[in-house]
C-alpha cells in the first residue's frame, strides 16, 4: 500500500462543530493522513463535509478538538497553515473579470511569491491544466471545466503540501469529470501532494481515493481503502425491481428469515436505475435459465472509471409474463427497490423468484452485480447516498446545518 | 489583536481595483457624464438665475461639489463592492490567503481611494474645460492639493463603504443605502447653495455631514474661498474633520471586515 511508512501531513483530534448549542456539523472527527495520500470525504449535503474542511483551513474555529497540519496547529498557527494549504472551494472563487493568468499572479503574490517565481510556475501550472492558449482571456469566457482547472491550478501555486478539493466535479459533465480527475491524480503523483477531497459521488471517490472516509451526521462511520471497504460486504448485491410498489412490504418479511440474506434495504430507484431498467426492457426477454453474462457499455458517469462488470439478469417469470409484455416496454419504472446483499446470488436468484411466485408479487427485474461504494455507504449510514429524501426530521437537521455553515460567523 | 501588514497584499489587492476599474468602462463614463449633466444642466442652466455667490460664479462654485459627488459615489461603492465580493466567492480566496484582514482592507481602501480620486481629477478637467476655474499658476497648485484632498476625502469614504458591506448581506440594501445615505451626503454637502444661506436646522445637518467638509476642503484648494460660518481657517477645520472620519472609517471598516461572514 502507498504511504503506508510515511509520516502523518495530517492529524486531526476530536474535531467539534457545534452549531448555536445543539446542532453538531461535526461530532468529534479524528483521523490521520500520510504524505502523499488521497482521502476523500464521501457523505450526503450536509454531512458535515465542507465545515470540516472549512476549520483545517482556519476559516471556521472549532468549537472543541484540533488539529494539526504539516504539523502546525489549526487553533495557535493559522497562517503556517494557511501557507501550507491550498484551498479550491465547491463554488468558484475566480475573479472573472481578471484574465487567467491575473487570478494566478494575485494568488502568487498574495503568497508572497517574487516574480520569478510566479512567472514560471505559472507558466508550468497552465500547461499542466491545459489552458496556457487561454491564460490572457478574462475568466469570464472561460467553460465550467476550464474555471475548474484554473482553480486547481491556482490552489497549486504556492506548492501546498496539502490541497482541499470540495466537490471538484460538482455539476461538470462526465467527459470533463473524467479529466478534472486524471489532472487531480496526475498532480498527486507529480508534486506528492496530500489531497483531501470532498465528494458524494461514489464512483469518484472509488477512482480517485487511496482512502475514503464516510461521514453521516457529523460522524465518521467507516474509514478505509475503497478495496477493503467493498471486501466488507460479503457476497453479492441483488436489486430486485417491483412492478407495483406495494409489492415490497408484502414480499420483504419472506426474505427476512433466510439465513442467505445478509441485509435487506429499500431503496429509491435513481436514474441510474431507472437507465438500467429501460435497457433491460431493450433487450430480449429471457425466459428459463436467465443468466446473461457481459459488461455493460458505458453508460453515464456512474460506471467511468470504474471497470466493473456487471451481470444483468432480466427475469420474467409470471404466467402472465407474455400478454404483458407491451405494458411492460411502455410502463413506468418502479419508484423503490429492494436491495439485498446475499450469499452467492447467481444462485440464489431462482429462489428468490420461486418465492415472489408464491406470493404472487410481480417481479420487474432482477440485478446482480458486486458490492460497489454506493453498497458499503447504504450498508453503513441504512441510506442510499443518492437518496435526497430521507426523513422530515433528516431534512430538517440537514438544512438548519447547511444555512448555519453559510452563515456562520468565521474566525477573526 | 495587531496584526502583521503585508506591503505585497496591500498592493495586490489595490492592483486588482485598479484594472477592475479600467475594465469597467461603462462605470467610469456614466459616472463622468452624470457629473457633466449636473455640471451643465445645474450649473449653466441655474447659473444666470442665481447669479454669483460671493464672489465667483455659480458654475465654479458648483463644480467643487459635482467632484466631491463624484469622489463620494465612486468611493463609497468601491468599498460596498465588497458584498460583491463575498457574494461571488472571490473573497474566501483572499481570506484563506495567509495575509491578515487588515492588509486586504487597507488594500481595498488605498484601491478604492485610488480609482475614486482618478474619477476627480477626470472630473475636475472637464469642470476646467467648462470654464469653472481660472487658470493660472496659483490653480496649478491647488489642483495638486486638491488631488491630495481627494485621497484623503475618499479613504473614509471607502472605510464607510466597507464598514456597509460587512453589515449588509445583499443587492437590495444598494437602493437604501443610495437613498438614504449617499444622497443625503451629498445634498448636504454645500454643492448646490452655500451654508452661509441656509436655515439654521439645515445648517446643522450640513455641519453633521462629513462631505460638507470635504466639498469645503475642494472649495479652498481649487476656488482659495470657502464658507463664511469656518471662518478664514475652515480649511483646516475641514482637514482636521476629513482626518478624523478617515481615522475613524478605517478602523471601523476594518473592525467590521474582520468578523465577516463566508
Amino acid at each position: 500500500m502507498r504511504g503506508l511508512n510515511r509520516i502523518n501531513t495530517i492529524e486531526v483530534k476530536a474535531l467539534t462543530k457545534i452549531f448555536d448549542k445543539d446542532v453538531k456539523a461535526v461530532d468529534g472527527i479524528s483521523f490521520n493522513v500520510k504524505e502523499g495520500e488521497i482521502l476523500g470525504f464521501l457523505g450526503p449535503n450536509g454531512a458535515g463535509k465542507t465545515t470540516t474542511l472549512n476549520m483545517l483551513s482556519t476559516l471556521l474555529r472549532p468549537t472543541s478538538g484540533t488539529a494539526t497540519i504539516n504539523g502546525h496547529d489549526i487553533l495557535t498557527e493559522p497562517d503556517a497553515v494557511r501557507r501550507s494549504i491550498g484551498y479550491v472551494f465547491q463554488d468558484t472563487t475566480l475573479d472573472i473579470d481578471l484574465t487567467g493568468n491575473e487570478n494566478l499572479d494575485f494568488h502568487g503574490r498574495l503568497y508572497g511569491l517574487d516574480r520569478n517565481a510566479r512567472q514560471q510556475r505559472i507558466k508550468e501550472l497552465l500547461e499542466l491544466v491545459q489552458l496556457s492558449d487561454r491564460a490572457d482571456d478574462l475568466v469570464k469566457t472561460y467553460s465550467g471545466g476550464m474555471k475548474r482547472r484554473l482553480e486547481i491550478a491556482r490552489g497549486l501555486l504556492h506548492h501546498p503540501k496539502v490541497l482541499f478539493l470540495d466537490e471538484p466535479t460538482l455539476g461538470l459533465d462526465p467527459q470533463t469529470r473524467r479529466s478534472i480527475w486524471e489532472h487531480i491524480q496526475r498532480l498527486n503523483q507529480e508534486k506528492n501532494v496530500t489531497i483531501i477531497l470532498t465528494t458524494h459521488y461514489t464512483e469518484e471517490a472509488d477512482y480517485l481515493c487511496t482512502r475514503i472516509l464516510i461521514i453521516d451526521f457529523g460522524r465518521i462511520v467507516a474509514l478505509d481503502t475503497p478495496d477493503n471497504l467493498k471486501a466488507r460486504l460479503k457476497g453479492d448485491v441483488v436489486t430486485l425491481l417491483f412492478k407495483n410498489p406495494a409489492a415490497i412490504e408484502k414480499f420483504r418479511p419472506l426474505l427476512e428469515n433466510k439465513n442467505w440474506v445478509h441485509r435487506i434495504n429499500v431503496v429509491t430507484s435513481d436514474n441510474n436505475y431507472a437507465a438500467m431498467s429501460r435497457m433491460m426492457q431493450n433487450m430480449p426477454t429471457m425466459t428459463g435459465n436467465m443468466d446473461i453474462g457481459g459488461t455493460m457499455p458505458e453508460m453515464n458517469s456512474r460506471t467511468i472509471g470504474v471497470q466493473k462488470k456487471l451481470r444483468k439478469l432480466s427475469q420474467q417469470k409470471s404466467e402472465r409474463s407474455a400478454a404483458d409484455k407491451d405494458v411492460q416496454i411502455g410502463g413506468e419504472t418502479c419508484a423503490k427497490c429492494l436491495n439485498l446483499l446475499v450469499d452467492s446470488g447467481g444462485h440464489r436468484i431462482p429462489e428468490i423468484v420461486k418465492l415472489a411466485d408464491e406470493a404472487g408479487v410481480v417481479l420487474e427485474s432482477v440485478e446482480l452485480r458486486k458490492p460497489t461504494l454506493d453498497d458499503v455507504f447504504l450498508s453503513v449510514t441504512g441510506r442510499n447516498i443518492r437518496e435526497e429524501k430521507g426523513s422530515i426530521v433528516d431534512m430538517v437537521r440537514r438544512h438548519r446545518i447547511m444555512q448555519q455553515a453559510r452563515g456562520r460567523q468565521i474566525r477573526d | 489583536m495587531v496584526e502583521p501588514l503585508s506591503g505585497q497584499a496591500i498592493y495586490v489587492v489595490l492592483l486588482r481595483e485598479l484594472k477592475r476599474y479600467w475594465r469597467a468602462k461603462a462605470r467610469v463614463i456614466s459616472s463622468v457624464a452624470q457629473s457633466i449633466f449636473f455640471l451643465a444642466i445645474f450649473g449653466l442652466g441655474l447659473g444666470d438665475f442665481i447669479g454669483r455667490v460671493g464672489s465667483i460664479g455659480y458654475l465654479s462654485y458648483m463644480a467643487p461639489g459635482v467632484i466631491g459627488m463624484g469622489l463620494l459615489f465612486g468611493s463609497v461603492f468601491s468599498g460596498v463592492s465588497i458584498i460583491f465580493d463575498r457574494q461571488f466567492g472571490f473573497m474566501k480566496e483572499m481570506l484563506v490567503a495567509p495575509v491578515s484582514r487588515t492588509s486586504i482592507i487597507i488594500g481595498k481602501i488605498f484601491g478604492g481611494a485610488t480609482t475614486a480620486t482618478i474619477q476627480g481629477i477626470i472630473l475636475m478637467a472637464v469642470a476646467g474645460v467648462m470654464g469653472a476655474f481660472v487658470p493660472s499658476l496659483t490653480f496649478l497648485a491647488g489642483a495638486f492639493a486638491a488631488i491630495g484632498a481627494m485621497l484623503l476625502i475618499t479613504a473614509g469614504f471607502v472605510g464607510l463603504g466597507v464598514a456597509i458591506g460587512s453589515t449588509l448581506n445583499d443587492f437590495h440594501a444598494f437602493q437604501l443605502l443610495s437613498t438614504f445615505v449617499m444622497w443625503p451626503m451629498f445634498m448636504l454637502s454645500g454643492v448646490f447653495f452655500p451654508i452661509d444661506m441656509a436655515p439654521m436646522p439645515l445648517q446643522v445637518a450640513m455641519l453633521c455631514d462629513p462631505m460638507f467638509y470635504g466639498v469645503e476642503l475642494l472649495r479652498w484648494c481649487l476656488l482659495g474661498t470657502g464658507a463664511d460660518l469656518l471662518g478664514p481657517l475652515g480649511w483646516l477645520i475641514s482637514l482636521a474633520v476629513v482626518i478624523a472620519f478617515d481615522a475613524f472609517m478605517v478602523a471601523l471598516g476594518t473592525y467590521l471586515f474582520s468578523r465577516t461572514q463566508i
